[in-house]
């Protein structure tokens, strides 16, 4: 039987771990909101980038920019994007697997990793980390994406690599995110995803040439390919870390009221004893004293 | 005169939704006004002042880079970043530009020349945008 002082304190470190689990809830909920808040904003302007480098490609195959031609070998780059904290299930981990195990198939690659996880995950297994990008995750914003894509393109202008991949988790609601991996560079016209039609089907002159408009798209794509990466990894660690959260709350919930019973049961029981001793002490002293 | 839908989208926000007469854009190609009824088209703009004219009334204002879309039904912006000239903030474009200068004169490589060049034009775009403005309020 346990002792009812190391039964007390095991109550009051589970409360204290329950509160803490609650409030971590409450501000993965509020996160998540705000990511998908931002997601929003910027969607309309980058579905339209999107979907006009889409048009010129797709309706003038002879121009070509240096991201969007196929480079011969297959040195692999592959940007990594987890979260900066674990405790948000198997956040991180699905992520980071899906990345190591395209990597084991690739014999030349490098490894960009943007998150505290992720650059632990490959120091771990003793994977060379080329480049490392830190704070962008806990609160994404444009500059970051701007500056990740700068130092991407400028490897890649100095043709270290052929292909740029990025691994990231996407969401598709509170509750299914899944861990995707999706080709950054160089750019296909298969490879970039349209969700807007536009309402004008006519053919579209570009001035001052399709090749110039193309070159501001190119940068602008990237950015904003970075930028929502960053947005859905951020959003998907928050709602993992959410469900991860209120399962723990609902096992704290459980076990205290368990503890709870014992912990009564026990209190009643040293009362009873405790009465039982005195009434029998009485008895045993008013016996004698006669 | 005619007045044509414009919409102008950045990142961020939508910066204006409207009916205007007309729309001067820097285009790389060179400036372009855009009136009612243009062919449909799409500018890749660099660094500089628009102007819209809304009822008559011209106003100016910052854009960073972008493209500019011109559908029959609407004309649509995208650009990085667009400011109403008492939006900008003129401490801060005038350190852009000195640190813009400053990198220009070390230059060290082809890229970095043109990423300071690019941060030097949006500058001196910001600037003017705003100089232009305080001189018709006085």
């Amino acid at each position: 039987m346990p002792d009812i002082s190391e039964l007390k304190h095991r109550i009051k470190s589970i409360q204290d771990t329950h509160q803490i689990t609650k409030a971590m809830e409450l501000i993965s909920i509020t996160k998540m909101r705000k990511a998908v808040a931002k997601q929003s904003f910027s969607s309309v302007y980058f579905d339209s980038v999107r979907y006009t480098l889409k048009d010129i490609m797709r309706h003038s195959s002879d121009v070509r920019n240096r991201y969007t031609v196929h480079r011969p070998s297959n040195r692999t780059a592959y940007i990594v994007v987890a979260g900066d904290k674990g405790l948000a299930g198997a956040f991180n981990n699905n992520v980071l697997n899906l990345a190591w195990e395209h990597m084991q198939r690739r014999p030349v690659h490098y490894v960009v990793t943007i998150g505290q996880m992720a650059r632990a995950f490959f120091e771990s297994r003793e994977q060379q980390i080329d480049l490392e990008f830190t704070h962008a995750i806990t609160n994404p914003t444009l500059h970051d994406a701007r500056g990740i894509m700068r130092d991407i393109l400028e490897l890649y202008d100095r043709n270290l690599m052929d292909e740029v991949y990025v691994v990231f988790t996407r969401m598709h609601s509170t509750t299914v995110h899944e861990p995707v991996m999706v080709k950054l560079l160089p750019i296909e016209e298969k490879d970039i995803e349209v969700d807007v039609k536009s309402t004008f089907n006519g053919e579209i002159c570009y001035d001052p040439s399709p090749r110039e408009v193309l070159d501001v798209l190119v940068p602008q794509y990237l950015v904003g390919m970075i930028y929502s990466t960053l947005i859905h990894s951020s959003a998907s660690e928050h709602a993992a870390r959410m469900m991860a959260m209120s399962n723990a709350n609902k096992n704290a919930e459980k076990m205290l009221d368990a503890l709870n019973l014992e912990y009564n049961r026990l209190r009643q029981g040293a009362i009873t004893t405790e009465l039982f001793d005195l009434s029998s002490g009485r008895i045993f002293s008013e016996n004698n004293s006669k | 005169m005619d007045a044509f839908f414009l919409e102008i989208i950045t990142p961020e926000k939508t910066f204006f939704r409207g009916r205007v007469e007309s729309l001067d854009i820097p285009a790389l190609g060179g400036a372009c006004t855009i009136l009612a009824g243009h062919q449909p088209m799409v500018f890749a703009t660099e660094p500089g002042s628009i102007y819209l004219t809304i009822d008559g009334q011209r106003r100016e204002a910052f854009m960073s880079e972008g493209f500019i879309e011109v559908r029959p039904d609407e004309t649509i912006v995208f650009s990085q970043a667009v400011e109403w000239p008492e939006e900008i903030n003129e401490r801060r474009a005038k350190e852009a530009k000195e640190r813009a200068e400053e990198q220009l004169r070390r230059n060290r490589s082809a890229a970095e020349y043109r990423l300071n060049r690019m941060a030097l034009q949006r500058a001196f775009a910001r600037l003017r945008v705003k100089h232009h403005n305080n001189l018709n309020n006085d």
